[in-house]
């Protein structure tokens, strides 16, 4: 069991400030992900709570009790590092028992344990194998294995699977979600993919320059992003957004930019006046579907993936213009075809001059 | 036009002579004192050179070493020890001072390494002192052993060894452990692993070969050092080196072929330890033996 709660927490490294008043609880049997781009302290925020790293300032309280000065091993959890951080001298049944024989664990139910974790992750084959003798995803399975056998109440992973390949990475990240179901344990999980925190996560915990930025579940932090930052954060291809202004004409708010101009839908009617940005994910945008048309622009790159065709649609920017098509409908499309597309009105977003999300009704 | 195998060929047959070359060049000093151990006396100064004894004896080394009633006393009385008491004298000193300054200068690299309890500005004065020519040092040191009684001790000259190869051992104990990825630590420590335990079981294992290598570097350095063997000791202590010298324009001339016999004598030793630790020697000096 345990509830993970951080407050006014600080981090500074000299004059840089890697974590900034960082307040948020972490629920018991929770899994978080704390997700940004490098740098943004969420790997830090990860070492604080583990205990590699003192807080500049505020607490962690680890079902209710302070652990700031406590040491790593006296705080009950299990880490997985990037690199897996095996110990390269012992085989894997040695660095899967070495938690154990820490805790003075009788040689018997040793074995018997390390059998039990190692069956748990299918790596009862490679236990007298050298980690150099491991592949990535196996050494991987072993690193979890170690932090498994001690029975932690949390899992603190810190970018588990950014040094696997794609196929290696789907499979863990099931074997994690698998692991989470399995135990009931508290699991923190940091990385920079946003695809692994939309699929892994109970919650997500977006970061950005050292401060949250949002906090939810994958969908709200996928349908309702906060800011310009978090919008084009998540997805894959990322949401559409498009620079231009606000006006009013006769009452009506209306987006206008180079290539749109767009009556903005009931809920965003009393939007105020100025620069703004658009945004629309490419799932959301229509393909010559008849009825309303707000643009006709010309195809960039088609890029069939199969069960989706991606269009890359040239808006006059550097950026391209994202639109998926069902199945393999439009893979011929030629490039330099101009197409018109209708975008969902209740999907749009309007993000105001400072990036953040208009919410208006 | 030569093909590419061919000019590979070529290259190699030139890359292979050349080093052929240096290979003779280099090694031929230590042939000759081999050979030259075990030739008799009129054949050390014959010209042309006698490559090979003939034929070939042991008085020479019998003479140094056991010191043989075939020369008369006048000939043998060269030192003032025996060289088994000098040999002696050498492997306690070189190997006590040796191992203090391996295990402080380890110690020393971890803190450096991990907790930067020296700046690199501080690393490289450390490294500076070494620098200092050992010339320079001798006058003031041997009035400073004077004072202290150290003079013509055991203890003095361990002493003296153990600081000036403590740069040395710091400098490459540090190398190999931050070759030692933090998170291999981290991963101990969270374990529930102590820090003298994640010391013990985690780092020194994986960076054993440096620390064989750094030993026998540093051995190197105090078994065959010279200078201030010469100022710190008399005649209570004798080292190797200072025994050898003696061979080399003393009253009785050069005694080529006892001096050749003398120096097997102190280069076996070293050979023998680097043979035992030779597993290691190549991964130690090779750095980077920690898989990432």
């Amino acid at each position: 069991m345990a509830r993970i709660e951080l407050s006014d927490l600080n981090k500074s490294f000299g004059a840089v400030q890697a974590v900034k008043n960082l307040n948020f609880t972490i629920e018991d049997g929770e899994f978080v992900v704390f997700v940004g781009p490098s740098g943004c302290g969420k790997t830090t925020t990860l070492r604080m709570i583990a205990g590699f790293e003192d807080p500049t300032s505020g607490e962690i309280r680890i079902d209710g009790r302070v652990v700031n000065d406590l040491e790593p091993r006296d705080r009950n959890l299990g880490m997985v590092f990037q690199s897996h951080a095996l110990f390269p001298h012992k085989n894997v049944a040695q660095n899967i028992e070495f938690g154990l024989r820490m805790k003075k664990v009788a040689p018997e139910e040793r074995t018997m344990r390390v059998r039990e974790v190692a069956d748990m992750v299918r790596i009862g084959h490679l236990l007298d194998k050298m980690p150099s003798q491991c592949s990535g995803g196996e050494s991987q399975r072993v690193a979890l294995a170690r932090t498994l056998v001690t029975n932690p109440s949390t899992f603190l992973l810190d970018e588990p699977l950014s040094s696997l390949d794609a196929k290696l990475r789907r499979e863990l990240r099931a074997e994690c979600d698998r692991l989470h179901q399995a135990l009931k344990r508290t699991f923190i999980f940091v990385t920079h993919d946003q695809e692994e925190a939309m699929t892994l996560a109970d919650r997500i915990i977006v970061m950005r320059a050292g401060e949250i930025v949002q906090v939810g579940s994958p969908m709200e932090i996928y349908s309702n992003p906060v800011n310009y930052f978090v919008a084009d954060f998540f997805g894959s291809p990322s949401m559409n957004l498009v620079a231009g202004e606000v006006v009013r004409d006769n009452g009506i708010a209306r987006f206008r930019s180079a290539l749109f101009d767009i009556r903005l839908p009931e809920r965003l009617k009393t939007a105020s006046a100025g620069k703004g940005t658009l945004g629309i994910r490419p799932e959301h945008v229509g393909i010559n579907v008849g009825g309303k048309t707000d643009a006709t622009l010309p195809v960039r790159l088609v890029e069939p993936l199969g069960k989706d065709t991606l269009l890359y649609f040239d808006a006059g920017t550097d950026r391209a213009f994202v639109a998926v098509s069902e199945g393999l409908r439009m893979a011929d499309t030629r490039i330099g075809e101009r197409l018109t597309l209708s975008l969902d009105e209740r999907r749009l977003h309007l993000f105001d001059a400072s990036g953040r999300c208009i919410r208006v009704s | 036009m030569a093909t590419k195998s061919s000019r590979c060929l070529i290259a190699a047959i030139v890359r292979y002579v050349i080093l052929s070359l240096w290979a003779i060049i280099a090694f031929f000093p230590i042939y000759w004192m081999v050979s030259t151990s075990f030739k008799p006396d009129i054949q050390w100064f014959a010209w042309p050179p006698v490559y090979f004894p003939d034929p070939p004896t042991l008085t020479n080394y019998m003479n140094v070493w056991l010191g043989s009633e075939q020369y008369d006393q006048s000939q043998y009385a060269i030192s003032s020890q025996k060289p088994l008491v000098s040999l002696w004298n050498s492997t306690v000193i070189a190997l006590s001072s040796t191992f203090l300054s391996v295990t402080f200068g380890s110690v020393l690299a971890y803190g450096v390494s991990r907790h930067r309890i020296l700046s690199e500005a501080r690393m490289f004065q450390l490294l500076m002192l070494r620098m200092i020519p050992p010339i320079v040092v001798v006058a003031p040191l041997s009035l400073y052993y004077s004072a202290l009684g150290l003079l013509d001790t055991r203890i003095g000259l361990i002493m003296v060894y153990f600081l000036t190869t403590l740069p040395y051992a710091v400098w490459m104990t540090k190398s190999f452990i931050d070759e030692v990825p933090r998170e291999v630590e981290q991963a101990a420590e969270i374990l529930g692993a102590s820090r003298w335990r994640t010391v013990f079981e985690i780092v020194l294992p994986l960076i054993r070969s440096g620390l064989v290598a750094t030993f026998l570097f540093i051995l190197i350095l105090t078994w065959s050092e010279y200078l201030l063997a010469l100022i710190i000791t008399k005649t209570q202590v004798s080292m190797l080196p200072i025994e050898l010298s003696k061979y080399q324009g003393s009253t009785e001339g050069r005694v080529y072929g006892r001096q050749a016999a003398l120096a097997v004598g102190i280069t076996i030793p070293l050979m023998i330890v680097g043979l035992i630790i030779r597993k290691h020697l190549a991964r130690g000096f090779s750095f980077g033996m920690v898989r990432r």
